[in-house]
């Protein structure tokens, strides 16, 4: 197992790299570069900048010099010194930026998952045992309306309504006085009252998925002879339930947990931008948009490298929780 | 198994709070204990003011009286400059009272100008209508009859939001150690330099300290727009220089200067400078003249600028200003956020397009606020520009021909434009100076404005341009095909118009293309040339004070192109102007080499002239107005022009606003 996982991690290494020069390739594949953007910014309001402003601005930032030489530069950095580069929009260096926006991205992240394991095992679970019941039609229906609607779309339509309503349409994740406040119970519930919509909106995206892979796999688990053994044996119905099938039939989801790890990392994207929510999202969003190469390519980066982890990680689970995967690698 | 869960949950949240404090922590201050505070001296007002005024004559907030009866601060007239000095700021409706937040939306440091002319103090400002400069941070000035020296005073015992008093020295120093050496990436301004009226060659300013209040500027030649320009160019002609001694490589080494950078987050000394020289207000470490200054991180959720205790201006009554206690500055990822908020009625002041007339006036009610709408000094709100250099010969003649550009002019019903885009607000009219500008000219907003397709097709057969075989679009004298291609900024919500507009032009058969590029290649695009037509219009106060989208001085407006890359590089690149451009920009040294106020009069509507009969830039309806929404308990915001030049929403004074 351990000669499993160190050559598994060996392997990420190279690959890693090989991302990170592609992604930093593609960044800069627009036309322009971050100076004519903040350029056209600046002169919207007002600020007129000369060519040899520009000039004068890409030396200072390494612009004027081949993307190779940068990415050089910039990977060179990360291996030796564990510096991500300087962010060229924020003009602070990139790791900064990064742990600014890691605790409420982190927040929110895992609030949404637990919504969405809390929500969608259960109902999995019921629509299996009450297959074809007009719970099971309704819930799977919602399920894939939830899947269906593009997020923003429903981001949106939940502010308006909140808006209608309350007249407050729920921007950020605190109402103004509570911004600075310590941590109080009064802030934990205006941050509970702003989470609602952004958990709903993300984690019903989710939702649909899980609750079809938990309801196809206890179907299966439920026929099986050691069930049928165990319900003749008079075991009672929900004791067979939890300790037999559901513990074989959530295999799939605990071994692609892993692969949220990335999702956990940088939240969503479009839903963050339009509930303003301060999560890593936009903020790479911005950085692609305006070229500013070092924020968006490290990002990319820890995403590469997220997902490498991940994989690895549901690998490894995977491994631990199903004996027969274990003993077929041991057979092997 | 559920009990399970919810404690994992639980301790997951407990550890994202423990994240979220470890890396947010540096943007969270005690605020919540200095609101209690004010809140706390607010009771106590009457009494602290009552103190504080006794002896002076002056009065203050009750959050600075607080700290003043705590001795943590001077007394009110203390701080201000001494009695005779001090700058009284009338108020526009009514003496009000202190206290409160202005929420005020943005984009985070990207939109670092709103907040800038917010806030901005100038060495001399624009008066309320807009006709000449007066003195602001300056106390007056003293100007020779051939305008070749200005003597600034100064105001004795003003002091920066540090407590350490504002001298001449602080003048001298900017413009030695900061304006000459360009320490802030900005080559030395325009307007320090006079033109020899012989030969054009341009001289240096020099400026010279008289005595601790007392500055003078001396020219080598007559600059009579010297005020005017700096109010523009250069409007804050000063800067602390004992923070800047702190930080400059000239005075503490290459070496201790990157370090500092460091500690501020830079990587080289280049954008430090920059930053620290220029984007000054954004700095809490960087004392200003301002009535806000900055308290934390600019990158913070909420940026927050809170009062200058030693703000140099009161209100007739002697109240020290401003009124309201703190701007806070929220970020908003995307621009419809900020109209959402000011729709639930969450945003004190703040200035949208006109294109979000109609979603602000339907909520007014609703939201508590009210649009005011302020005039602009644009030349139209829609309209084409055509590139005069633009790089296919063919299509360069043809833009270069007047006859092609009356065409445009009358191929568009500009009543239906004026309906569909404007709501019927901005009136049918040409591009033209607005009325009520310096250079107004009579019956210029009329010139091609007639809807008349049979004369712009009449004038397309004039100028030789024949039909493709299908008799659907025209083509060169040649048979080429001849396609305008219009490019626009995609962050310009101008597709509607383009659409129209490119309805107009396929009905006289000319094709049109469409291109919607970003903000950034739509700057390179401009700098290579490759833009022949676009969609914009000019906006200029007066040509005198900011002469870069008439005159082609560099590349900067769309119809002029390339003719300003050859005045910018003294002729070793670009395309030679010639015909009326070429007497522009010797009109425009005219102005520059005048002697009298009247002769800057006479030359400045000389070049108007040119563009008057020229029509290079093509409008099809009058201005719209700038909306300015003010919440109903914000006061003293009055109705003015909304321009770069005035500083936007800066002109109204917003020290001067306050919470009823």
């Amino acid at each position: 197992m351990v000669r499993y996982i160190t050559r598994r991690t060996l392997v990420m290494i190279p690959v890693a790299l090989v991302v990170s020069m592609i992604v930093f390739f593609i960044i800069q594949l627009p036309p322009g570069d971050f100076i004519s953007g903040y350029a056209a910014k600046m002169s919207t309001s007002g600020e007129i900048m000369d060519a040899q402003a520009l000039a004068q601005l890409r030396e200072a930032y390494g612009l004027d010099q081949p993307w190779y030489a940068q990415y050089f530069t910039w990977i060179t950095g990360i291996l030796t010194e564990g510096d991500f580069g300087y962010s060229l929009s924020y003009n602070r260096p990139v790791a900064d930026i990064i742990g600014q926006y890691m605790g409420i991205t982190l927040l929110v992240s895992i609030f949404t998952m637990l919504f969405t394991y809390i929500i969608a095992i259960p109902i999995g679970v019921l629509s299996a045992v009450k297959q074809y019941s007009w719970f099971d039609y309704l819930s799977t229906g919602i399920g894939f309306l939830g899947m269906a609607t593009p997020n923003f779309l429903f981001a949106i339509l939940l502010m308006f309504l909140s808006f209608r309503w309350w007249g407050d349409p729920m921007l950020g994740l605190f109402s103004p006085e509570f911004a600075e406040a310590p941590w109080t119970y009064a802030k934990w519930l205006d941050l509970l009252k702003h989470m609602i919509i952004p958990v709903i909106v993300i984690g019903t995206s989710n939702t649909c998925e899980l609750i079809r892979v938990m309801r196809g796999q206890m179907l299966d688990e439920m026929t099986k002879p050691h069930i049928v053994t165990a319900r003749a044996k008079g075991l009672p119905e929900w004791r067979i339930l939890v300790k037999y099938s559901i513990r074989a039939a959530i295999n799939p989801v605990i071994s692609t947990i892993g692969w949220s790890l990335t999702t956990i990392f940088t939240g969503s994207t479009i839903t963050a931008i339009v509930l303003n929510l301060p999560t890593q999202g936009p903020v790479m969003h911005k950085a692609l948009l305006s070229q500013d190469m070092y924020l968006a390519g490290s990002w990319l980066l820890l995403m590469a490298v997220f997902t490498l982890l991940g994989t690895l990680i549901s690998d490894i689970l995977l491994a631990l929780l199903d004996p027969r995967i274990r003993l077929e690698r041991k057979g092997a | 198994m559920r009990q399970k869960i919810s404690v994992l949950g639980m301790a997951l949240v407990l550890l994202a709070t423990l994240l979220s404090g470890c890396f947010g922590g540096g943007a969270q201050n005690s605020n919540g204990e200095a609101e209690k505070q004010s809140e706390e001296a607010a009771a106590q007002t009457t009494s602290t003011t009552a103190v504080s005024a006794g002896a002076t004559g002056f009065k203050e907030a009750p959050m600075l009286a607080e700290l003043v009866d705590a001795g943590k601060l001077k007394p009110v007239g203390e701080r201000l400059p001494e009695k005779d000095d001090v700058m009284v700021e009338p108020v526009a409706e009514e003496i009000g009272k202190y206290g409160g937040e202005w929420h005020y939306p943005w984009n985070g440091p990207d939109d670092k100008w709103g907040i800038g002319m917010v806030t901005e103090e100038a060495m001399f400002r624009f008066k309320a209508d807009g006709s000449g400069v007066e003195p602001n941070v300056a106390k007056g000035y003293d100007v020779n009859a051939e305008a070749t020296e200005y003597t600034i005073y100064l105001r004795k015992g003003m002091k920066w939001s540090d407590s350490v008093p504002f001298t001449a020295d602080d003048v001298v120093f900017y413009w030695e150690h900061m304006l000459i050496p360009e320490t802030f990436g900005k080559a030395l301004y325009d307007c320090y330099y006079s033109v020899d009226p012989a030969t054009g060659e341009k001289a240096r300013a020099e400026v010279t300290k008289v005595d601790d209040y007392t500055v003078k500027v001396t020219f080598k030649h007559p600059n009579v727009m010297f005020l005017e320009r700096l109010a523009i160019d250069n409007k804050w002609f000063f800067a602390p220089a004992h923070y800047y001694k702190t930080i400059l490589p000239e005075f503490i080494g290459e070496e201790k200067a990157l370090e500092k950078a460091k500690e501020y987050g830079f990587e080289d000394l280049k954008n430090f400078g920059v930053w620290t020289g220029y984007y000054y207000w954004l700095y809490p470490q960087r004392p200003t003249l301002r009535p806000w200054v900055a308290t934390n991180d600019m990158n913070s959720d909420r940026f927050i600028m809170e009062r200058n205790p030693y703000y140099f201006k009161t209100d007739t009554e002697g109240n020290q200003l401003p009124y309201i206690d703190r701007i806070v500055l929220t970020k908003m990822q995307d621009k419809s956020h900020k109209l959402l908020e000011t729709m639930s009625g969450n945003v004190e002041a703040s200035t949208f397009d006109f294109t979000d007339f109609t979603v602000l006036k339907e909520n007014e009610q609703k939201g508590g606020y009210r649009v005011i709408p302020w005039t602009t000094p644009s030349w139209s709100s829609t309209g084409v520009q055509l590139n005069q250099t633009t790089k296919d010969p063919k299509l360069r003649k043809l833009f270069q021909d007047i006859r092609f550009r009356e065409a445009l002019s009358v191929a568009v019903d500009r009543k239906e434009v004026s309906e569909i885009i404007t709501n019927g607000l901005g009136e049918p009219s040409q591009a033209s100076v607005p009325a009520g500008l310096p250079n107004e000219q009579p019956g210029w907003s009329q010139q091609w404005t007639e809807y008349d397709t049979n004369r712009a097709a009449g004038l397309l057969d004039e100028i030789g341009l024949k039909w493709d075989a299908q008799k659907k679009f025209r083509t060169f004298e040649d048979g080429s095909d001849l396609t305008l291609t219009i490019y626009q900024e995609d962050t310009a919500d101008n597709e509607k118009f383009i659409e129209l507009v490119r309805k107009y032009y396929e009905a006289i058969g000319l094709k049109t293309d469409v291109k919607i590029v970003d903000q950034g290649s739509f700057f390179d695009l401009k700098y290579a040339n490759e833009i022949p037509v676009t969609v914009k219009t000019v906006t200029v106060v007066n040509v005198a004070y900011r002469p870069d989208e008439l005159v082609p001085l560099r590349v900067i407006t769309p119809w002029f192109g390339h003719y300003g890359l050859y005045t910018s590089s003294q002729g070793k690149e670009g395309v030679k102007p010639e015909g009326d451009v070429a007497r522009i920009l010797e009109f425009w040294d005219k102005v520059k080499a005048s002697k009298t106020k009247e002769e800057v009069q006479k030359w400045t509507d000389e070049i108007i002239k040119l563009h008057q009969k020229n029509q290079w830039v093509i409008g099809y309806t009058a201005p719209t107005p700038v909306l300015v929404v003010a919440k109903n308990n914000l006061k003293n915001v009055p109705q003015l022009v909304f321009s770069d030049e005035f500083r936007g929403l800066g002109h109204a004074h917003p020290a001067q606003f306050f919470l009823e």
